[in-house]
C-alpha cells in the first residue's frame, strides 16, 4: 500500500472513530445531565486553551489544533475521573462509570490517530502543551467537580465534532493533492 | 387612637418552643391566647394565632416579627412585616365614666416611669461585644462585658436589609476567667448567606441599658466580593432534616431560581444580592448526592451546591474469630445503608486501631474483649465483643484433597494449612454428591481422612470437607475445593426377567435394561439360555448390550411338548464379569385366564387388589400390556414381595383412551400362576369410531341395526348406546340402549324421509354417531292385498286340480297318448354333428327384455308384420349374441292343430333332432340370447341373467324383469308318467314364457345336457310348433295383484289346445 493510501486510511479510520466518540460522548452526557439534575440551557466558557479557529489556518494546522484540543480533553477526562473516584468512590461500576470509560478509551484511541497523522505529515515528533496539574485549580466543591466534569464532557463532545470536521476536510485534501501534507514544512 | 406601646419586642416566637416574653409577662404562646389584646391588624396572622381582642394593654410589635404556626400540615414559617398595634382595651362607651381613673393611671404610670429612670441609670451597656462564626455548624458565639447584669437582650439583624433575625431576653454564662459572658446562636441560614449584625443591652428586670455598640459578622455577598456562591456545600444531613441554602448571585446579574435536584424551590430573599431556599423533610439523596443549583439570568452563571442525605451508622453482629489460632479477626454487618458513598464518609476501628475494610478487621493478636466504633458525618455506633479464643475457632478450608476410590468405598485425604490443628480436636463434615447428595460426620484430632462406604460401583462423586472445632464448637470452617473421583466397576446386578407367551407356543422373554446403578460399569452384553429341564436340552444366544427382548419358539425344539417345563436364564455381562442369572419359567398358556376385572385409574395409579393365599410363601409379579395387543406384546411388569396384597401401578407410559390388561401372577420366578386379571383406562374418552348403522323397513316400522365398534375405536368401557333421530338440525333422543342391545325399532313413523343417529357412549361422551336415513314407504292395506291375492291364487289351483283330477283320464289321452317307439337305425343320431339349423328370419321371434319396470311400457309390445320384415337384418347375425333381446309375440295367431310330442322318452331326441321323415311340426323359431335352444337352463345361462325363479321376491324387480326359461324339464324330467301336471310352482314364480302345452316332455332331462351333443333346431325338415310362449303376464307387478291372470290363460290355452 502505498503512503498516500495508507494516510487516507488512517484519515478515514480517525474519521469513523471521531463519529463514534461523538455519539458515545452525546449518550454520555444525556445519561450526566440526567444523574445530576443539571439544566440543559445552561454553558460555560471552554476548559480547552487552543489558539482560535481562523480562515488563515491550513489544513494541518487545523489538525495540530485538534491534536492538541484532544491531548487536553483526555488529559483534563483522566484527573475528572480521578477525582470523581477520589471524592465518590469508585468501587462499584455501574452504567455511568462505563460509558465514562468508554469515552475515555475512545478518545485515547482518536488522539493516537490523530497523533499518527500529524507524525506523517512532520516527520518528527510533535509538540502538543499537556496540562499537568499544576495548571488548573482543581474544583474546590463537589457540586464545581461535578460541573467541570460536565463541561469536559461537554468539551470531549465539542472537539469531536470538530474532529470529524477537520478530518473530513483532510480527506478531502488528501484525495486532491496527496503529498501536500508531507511536503509542507512544519510552521511551529 | 394609637397609644404608647408597654412592650417592644422584636424576635421570633415559634409555636412549638412556647417561645416567652418576659419583659411583658408574656410567658409562653399558649398564653398568648388568654391575654387581652387589640391587635391591628387583626387580619396579617393566623385566627388560631391571635389573641382575644379584649386586653386593656396594648404594646407594639415592631416589623420583622417571625411566627410561627402549625394551622396546616406543613410547618410554615410565617414572616409578619406588619405592625402590630396592641392597643390598650378602652371603654365600650368612650364618655361613660369621669377622669378620676385616668388620673390614677398617669400618677401610677409616672411612678413607675421614675423608678425606671432610676434603674437605667444603674445598668451599665455591655462592651467588647465579639462575634465568632463557626460556619459549618452555623452557629455565633457572642461574647461581651457585661458588668453586673444578669440577663441580656439579644438581637441579631441582616445587616443589609434591617431585618430582625433575631431578638431575644438571655441568661448568658459567665466565663469565669475573663468575666465575659457568652451566648450562642444558632442560625438557619447559613452564615456566610448575608451580614448579620449583633446587638447587646443588659436588663434586670425591666431596667435595661442601652444596646452596644452593633457587631458586624461579614457575609459573602458583600460588594467586596462579587462572584457567585452558594452555602453551605457539601454539607451530610440525616434523612427527614431541614436544610436551608442561600444563593449569592453574581454582582450584576439577576436571581432567576433554585433548583433542589429536579424541584423549583421558593425563594426568600436575604439581600440585595443572596437568596435563600429550605428543603424540608429530605429524602436520601443519590449516591453522588443531590444538587442544588441556583440559576440567574446569564446562562453560564450557574452555582450550586451538593448536600447528602443519608443515615448515621448503624452496625450488628459484630464478632471476632480466630483462624489460626492466633490472630484475631473481627466482623459485622451494617444493619441500615448509611446512603453515604463519599470517601472517607465512614470511619471504623476496633479497639482504636484503624480498619480500613468496611466489614472485617484483623487484629495481630487475641485481645478476648472488643469495642468497635463506627462513624460518619451523621454519627456514630459502637458494639463489643468478648470471648475466649478456643471458643472462636474457625476453620479454614481443608486443602489438597485426595481420593482413593475401590468400588464400593472410597478414602478422602486432606491437610491443613495451619500446623496448629494437628492438636485440635476436630469434627469435620463431609459432602459427597452423586445423583443426589449426603452428608457424613466424621472427628479426630488433627483430623485428616474420611472413609466414604456405601458407594456404588462405576460411580461418578464429588467430595468437599469443612470442620470445626470439636469441643466448643463455634462454627463449621470454609468447604475445601470439591474433589471428582471415580469407584471402579463391579459385576452387575441380575437382570429382571419377564416373559410373554403367545398361544402357539412362542413367545418373548424380556428383561429390564439395567440403569447405571445396577450395571456397576458398561454392559457388553446379554447371555440368554432356554434351558428345557426334563429333557436337558438347552439354547444359548449371546445378545448385544442394547438388547431386552428375546423372541422364543418353543415348537422348534425337537424334544419340546406341552408337558415341558422350559427355563429362560439371562446373564448381564460388563467389564468385570457376568451377573447373577435370572430365570423365568416359559409358562404355557393351557387354561382360560380369569375373568378380567375393571379397574378404575386414580392419581396414584391402577390400583390392584387381591387376596393372599396363607400357603403361598411367594411373591407376586403384576404385568400390564395394551389390550389391544396380541402377540408378541410389550409387557411392562413390577414385582412385589410376598404379602402385598394391592398395589397402585403407575406409569410414563401410560396413555388416554387406551385400554390396558393387568395380569397378577405368583409365584413369577418358580412357577408364574396367573391369578387375577384387570382392565382398565388410564382415562376414558368418547369412542374414537362409529357404529354401523343399517336401517329397514318392516312393515310400518324402521328397524336399526348395528354391530358392536371394534376395541380400538372404543376408548373406555361401552355403557350403552343412544338412538336420536333427527328433526331438521336437531337431534331428538329416542332411546337409551344398554350394551347388549344392537337393533331399534321405530314403530308409529309416518310416510317420509326419517334419519336416525345411534351413538355409543363411555362414561367420557359419545361418539360421533353412525348415522342412516330411509324412505318410508306406505304400508296400508299391503298386507291385505297380498293375503287376499294368495287366497284366490290357493283356490284357483284348488279347482284347477280338482279338473284335472277328474278329467285325468281324458287329460293323459289328451296330453300324453301313448306313442309307439319310434325306429330308427342304431347309431346315426350320434354321429350327426350339432345341425347348424338356421331358422328364416321370418321365424324368428325376439324376445323384449325389459330389465327394468317401466309402468308406462307395462305389455309386450306386438310388433307388425312389417317390423318382421325388418327384423330381417337381425336373422342374419348370429342368434346367440349379447345384442339386446326383444320378442316378437305373434298374439293369438293359434295352430289349432293338437300338440303331439313324439318322443317323449327320447333322452336324444330333443327338440332339435326330429326325425323330418316322421313329422310335420314346423319349428316357427324361438330364439333366445343365451342359447338357440329356448328350454335350455344351463349354467351359461343362468350366468347371463336367467336364472330360474324358485321364490317369490317382492323387490327383485331387476330380476324377473326378463323372460325365463320354462321350467317343465326340471320339474318333470324324472316324472313322464304321472299324468298331472306340476304346474303350481310355476304358475306364480315363473317370470319367463310358458309353454302351453307339455311339449317340453319329449325333451331330453336337464342332467344329460352337460354329456348331450349341442342341441339344434331340428331337422331341415322343420318341426311345426304351435306352442305360444305366453308373456310375463306383463308385469310383475301386475302378476302380484292377479296371480290368478296368467294361470287363467294357461288354462284357457290348455283347453283350447285340448280340443278335438
Amino acid at each position: 500500500m502505498r503512503g498516500s493510501d495508507l494516510r487516507m486510511t488512517t484519515v478515514a479510520r480517525a474519521a469513523a472513530i471521531a463519529a463514534q466518540l461523538q455519539e458515545e460522548c452525546s449518550i454520555l452526557i444525556e445519561h450526566y445531565r440526567k444523574k445530576e439534575n443539571f439544566p440543559p440551557d445552561v454553558s460555560d466558557g471552554p476548559l480547552v486553551s487552543v489558539p482560535p479557529p481562523s480562515s488563515q489556518l491550513d489544513t494541518r494546522d487545523k489538525l495540530w489544533r485538534l491534536h492538541s484540543a484532544l491531548e487536553q480533553c483526555h488529559s483534563l477526562l483522566e484527573r475528572a475521573i480521578a477525582k470523581e473516584e477520589e471524592e465518590l468512590g469508585g468501587e462499584e461500576k455501574g452504567e455511568y462509570e462505563n460509558r465514562r470509560k468508554t469515552v475515555k478509551e475512545r478518545l485515547l484511541f482518536l488522539l493516537n490517530h490523530t497523533r499518527e497523522l500529524l507524525r506523517a505529515a512532520d516527520g518528527s515528533s510533535i509538540f502538543t502543551p499537556s496540562l499537568d496539574g499544576s495548571e488548573l485549580d482543581d474544583p474546590a466543591t463537589l457540586f464545581q467537580l461535578k460541573w467541570w466534569v460536565y463541561r469536559i464532557f461537554m468539551e470531549v463532545k465539542y472537539w469531536s465534532q470538530t474532529a470529524i470536521a477537520v478530518l473530513q476536510e483532510l480527506q478531502s485534501d488528501t484525495a486532491k493533492t496527496p503529498s501536500k501534507l508531507s511536503k509542507r514544512s512544519a510552521r511551529r | 387612637m394609637e397609644s404608647q406601646p408597654t412592650v417592644e419586642r422584636r424576635g421570633c416566637f415559634p409555636f412549638t418552643e412556647r417561645a416567652s416574653w418576659e419583659g411583658s409577662n408574656i410567658h409562653s404562646v399558649d398564653k398568648i391566647r388568654g391575654w387581652n389584646y387589640w391587635i391591628f391588624p387583626p387580619k396579617s396572622v393566623d385566627t388560631d394565632f391571635l389573641p382575644p381582642q379584649r386586653s386593656p394593654l396594648s404594646f407594639t410589635c415592631l416589623s420583622g416579627c417571625l411566627a410561627c404556626c402549625n394551622h396546616s400540615a406543613e410547618d410554615h414559617h410565617i414572616i409578619i412585616n406588619r405592625q402590630w398595634t396592641i392597643m390598650p382595651h378602652l371603654p365600650n362607651s368612650p364618655t361613660a365614666k369621669p377622669n378620676y381613673s385616668s388620673v390614677w393611671v398617669a400618677f401610677v404610670l409616672l411612678g413607675i416611669s421614675a423608678i425606671n429612670t432610676q434603674a437605667k441609670i444603674a445598668i451599665t451597656v455591655p462592651q467588647q461585644v465579639s462575634l465568632s462564626a463557626n460556619f459549618s455548624t452555623q452557629q455565633l458565639s457572642i461574647s461581651w462585658l457585661g458588668g453586673e447584669a444578669t440577663t441580656f437582650d439579644l438581637i441579631i439583624l441582616r445587616t443589609e436589609f434591617n431585618e430582625t433575625v433575631f431578638y431575644d431576653t438571655v441568661s448568658a454564662v459567665l466565663n469565669q476567667d475573663g468575666g465575659q459572658h457568652q451566648w450562642t446562636w444558632t442560625s438557619v441560614e447559613p452564615l456566610e448567606c448575608t451580614s448579620l449584625s449583633v446587638k447587646v443591652r443588659s436588663r434586670e428586670g425591666k431596667t435595661i441599658s442601652e444596646w452596644s455598640e452593633p457587631q458586624i459578622l461579614e457575609g459573602r455577598d458583600l460588594p467586596s466580593n462579587s462572584v457567585r456562591s452558594m452555602f453551605p456545600q457539601d454539607r451530610t444531613v440525616p434523612v427527614g432534616a431541614n436544610t436551608t441554602f442561600c444563593c449569592i448571585v453574581e454582582e450584576g446579574k439577576d436571581f432567576k431560581s433554585i433548583f433542589y435536584g429536579s424541584t423549583v424551590m421558593n425563594v426568600k430573599r436575604l439581600s440585595r444580592r443572596s437568596y435563600a431556599t429550605t428543603a424540608v423533610n429530605q429524602n436520601m439523596s443519590g449516591k453522588s448526592g443531590t444538587n442544588v443549583v441556583c440559576l440567574s439570568n446569564d446562562p453560564s452563571s450557574l452555582t450550586g451546591t451538593v448536600i447528602f442525605v443519608g443515615y448515621p451508622p448503624l452496625l450488628s453482629k459484630f464478632e471476632c474469630e480466630t483462624r489460626d489460632l492466633i490472630i484475631a479477626e473481627c466482623h459485622w454487618e451494617e444493619g441500615r445503608s448509611t446512603n453515604l458513598y463519599r470517601k472517607n464518609a465512614k470511619h471504623y476501628s476496633v479497639n482504636e486501631r484503624d480498619c480500613p475494610e468496611r466489614q472485617r478487621c484483623t487484629l495481630s493478636q487475641w485481645d478476648g474483649n472488643w469495642t468497635l466504633l463506627a462513624v460518619n458525618p451523621l454519627g456514630q455506633y459502637s458494639l463489643t465483643d468478648s470471648a475466649e479464643l478456643s471458643h472462636r475457632v474457625h476453620p479454614v478450608a481443608p486443602v489438597k484433597l485426595t481420593p482413593v476410590a475401590h468400588a464400593w468405598n472410597a478414602t478422602v485425604l486432606w491437610e491443613w494449612t495451619y500446623s496448629s490443628y494437628s492438636s485440635l480436636a476436630l469434627v469435620c463434615q463431609v459432602e459427597l454428591a452423586s445423583h443426589n447428595t449426603m452428608l457424613g460426620n466424621f472427628s479426630g484430632v488433627g483430623l485428616r481422612s474420611a472413609v466414604l462406604l456405601d458407594l456404588q460401583p462405576d460411580e461418578e462423586y464429588k467430595v468437599q470437607v469443612r470442620c470445626g472445632s470439636q469441643n466448643n464448637f463455634w462454627k463449621w470452617g470454609d468447604w475445601s475445593k470439591a474433589l471428582s473421583f471415580k469407584t471402579k466397576p463391579y459385576v452387575p446386578d441380575a437382570p429382571d426377567v419377564w416373559m410373554w407367551m403367545n398361544r402357539d407356543n412362542t413367545g418373548l422373554v424380556v428383561w429390564k435394561p439395567l440403569t447405571r446403578r445396577q450395571s456397576h460399569g458398561q454392559i457388553v452384553g446379554y447371555k440368554v439360555t432356554l434351558w428345557n429341564s426334563e429333557e436337558n436340552e438347552q439354547h444359548t444366544e449371546i445378545l448385544s448390550p442394547e438388547s431386552k427382548v428375546l423372541p422364543v419358539n418353543l415348537t422348534r425344539w425337537a424334544s419340546f411338548s406341552g408337558d415341558n417345563k422350559v427355563i429362560a436364564t439371562v446373564i448381564a455381562k460388563n467389564v468385570e464379569g457376568m451377573s447373577q442369572p435370572a430365570s423365568v419359567l416359559l409358562r404355557l398358556i393351557d387354561d382360560e385366564p380369569p375373568a378380567l376385572a375393571q379397574t378404575v385409574y386414580t392419581s396414584t395409579g391402577f390400583p390392584l387388589s387381591w387376596q393372599h393365599n396363607d400357603n403361598s410363601t411367594c411373591g407376586y409379579l403384576v404385568e400390564w400390556c395394551n389390550a389391544l395387543c396380541t402377540r408378541d406384546c410389550p409387557v411392562d411388569w413390577i414385582r412385589l414381595d410376598v404379602g402385598n396384597t394391592n398395589i397402585s401401578v403407575q406409569s410414563a407410559d401410560f396413555q388416554p383412551g387406551v385400554r390396558y390388561n393387568f395380569s397378577l401372577y405368583g409365584c413369577p420366578s418358580d412357577f408364574p400362576v396367573l391369578t387375577h386379571r384387570w382392565q382398565g383406562y388410564m382415562q376414558e374418552l368418547a369412542p374414537s369410531s362409529s357404529i354401523r348403522l343399517e336401517i329397514t323397513q318392516q312393515g310400518c316400522d324402521v328397524v336399526l341395526t348395528w354391530e358392536e365398534i371394534p376395541l380400538a375405536g372404543r376408548r373406555g368401557f361401552l355403557l350403552g348406546y343412544n338412538v336420536y333421530i333427527s328433526n331438521g338440525s336437531q337431534l331428538t333422543r329416542l332411546a337409551n340402549l344398554d350394551l347388549g342391545t344392537r337393533t331399534y325399532i321405530k314403530k308409529g313413523l309416518s310416510v317420509s324421509i326419517h334419519k336416525f343417529t345411534v351413538k355409543a357412549y363411555t362414561s367420557a361422551g359419545e361418539d360421533t354417531g353412525g348415522t342412516a336415513s330411509i324412505r318410508l314407504e306406505s304400508c296400508d292395506g299391503l298386507i291385505l292385498e297380498i293375503l287376499a291375492s294368495l287366497g284366490m291364487v290357493t283356490l284357483l289351483l284348488a279347482t284347477v286340480a280338482y279338473f284335472c283330477y277328474k278329467k285325468r283320464r281324458w287329460v293323459k289321452k289328451a296330453f300324453y297318448p301313448d306313442i309307439p317307439e319310434p325306429k330308427l337305425p342304431g347309431d346315426w343320431f350320434r354321429t350327426q354333428g350339432p345341425l347348424d339349423v338356421k331358422p328364416p328370419p321370418h321365424s324368428m321371434v325376439h324376445i323384449i327384455e325389459k330389465p327394468e319396470r317401466d309402468s308406462s311400457k307395462d305389455a309386450l309390445v306386438v310388433i307388425p308384420e312389417e317390423e318382421e320384415d325388418d327384423g330381417e337384418g337381425i336373422g342374419d347375425e348370429p342368434v346367440d349374441t349379447d345384442e339386446p333381446q326383444s320378442l316378437r309375440y305373434y298374439n293369438q295367431v293359434v295352430d289349432e292343430r293338437p300338440i303331439r310330442p313324439r318322443f317323449p322318452d327320447s333322452s336324444v331326441s330333443s327338440s332339435s333332432s326330429v326325425d323330418s321323415a316322421n313329422t310335420d311340426v314346423t319349428y316357427t323359431g324361438i330364439q333366445t340370447s343365451c342359447s338357440s335352444l329356448v328350454f335350455r337352463s344351463d349354467s351359461q345361462c343362468s350366468s347371463e341373467g336367467f336364472q330360474p325363479h324358485t321364490g317369490f321376491s317382492v323387490s327383485s324387480g331387476d330380476r324377473g324383469g326378463g323372460y325365463q326359461p320354462q321350467m317343465q324339464p326340471v320339474a318333470l324330467g324324472g316324472n313322464l308318467a304321472s299324468p298331472e301336471p306340476l304346474v303350481e310352482p310355476q304358475v306364480v314364480s315363473s317370470g319367463g314364457y310358458k309353454p302351453q302345452s307339455s311339449w317340453l316332455l319329449d325333451s331330453p332331462t336337464e342332467t344329460d345336457e352337460k354329456i348331450s351333443p349341442p342341441p339344434s333346431l331340428g331337422s331341415p325338415t322343420s318341426v311345426a310348433s304351435t306352442q305360444f310362449l305366453l308373456p310375463d303376464s306383463e308385469e310383475h307387478e301386475e302378476e302380484r295383484r292377479q296371480p290368478s291372470s296368467s294361470a287363467a290363460a294357461w288354462f284357457t290355452n290348455l283347453l283350447s289346445s285340448a280340443k278335438p
